[in-house]
């Protein structure tokens, strides 16, 4: 798993206050049971659906899924098989370059793949945030 | 950057209102120390929403 565009943008210069983690994951078996195992004390649940769904946090779920916006009790977090403009986990690792937080290393994708899915989303209350990223871009090349 | 990235108007439009300060100040610091940056920040925001919160409760 690694941090998605909201995390990342902070790793690369952000100002933003965000309120949730966005992950892009594997779907290979393995990571699957990886997420379950990861997640599941935290108690995953739809985010903003009625309490009482039969919503069961295990690999046969995120396997017959594939993006999730959830709530747990650490905070939300959204998980996605894919993101617009990016493709999967596969898609992406080669534009993702470990960065040390927290006593270990998360993938992040790079500032320009950032720009790039965050354009591709093309939703309008991203367009701060997307002039945000695109001006740091313009520091960096200063 | 090694990689260009094509302008758009609109975009643009949003750049004039970016703070550069903000930003040079958040390039000075480490990636990590960027995320425990937000983290503090969060916590301070979650402090203050449950003040808020308190104070519309309180009679």
């Amino acid at each position: 798993m690694h941090p998605g565009w909201r995390r990342a943008a902070t790793i690369h210069g952000s100002a933003r206050l965000t309120r949730d983690v966005d992950v892009v994951y594997s779907r290979r078996p393995e990571n699957l049971l990886r997420i379950v195992a990861a997640l599941g004390p935290f108690e995953p649940y739809l985010r903003g659906a009625p309490r009482g769904l039969p919503f069961r946090w295990d690999v046969d779920t995120i396997a017959q899924g594939l993006n999730f916006t959830l709530t747990t009790t650490l905070g939300d977090i959204d998980l996605f098989g894919e993101i617009t403009g990016g493709g999967g986990f596969d898609d992406l690792r080669p534009r993702a370059h470990p960065v040390r937080v927290f006593d270990r290393d998360v993938l992040c994708l790079d500032l320009p793949m950032l720009i790039r899915v965050k354009r591709a989303a093309g939703r309008p209350r991203d367009l701060d945030a997307l002039a945000e990223l695109e001006a740091i871009a313009d520091e960096l090349d200063r | 950057m090694s990689e260009s990235v094509s302008r758009d108007p609109v975009v643009e439009a949003y750049k004039a209102g970016v703070d550069r300060t903000l930003i040079r100040e958040r390039l000075a610091r480490t990636p990590a120390e960027r995320v425990e940056d937000l983290v503090a920040l969060a916590r301070f925001a979650e402090e203050l929403r449950e003040a808020g919160d308190a104070a519309r409760r309180a009679p």
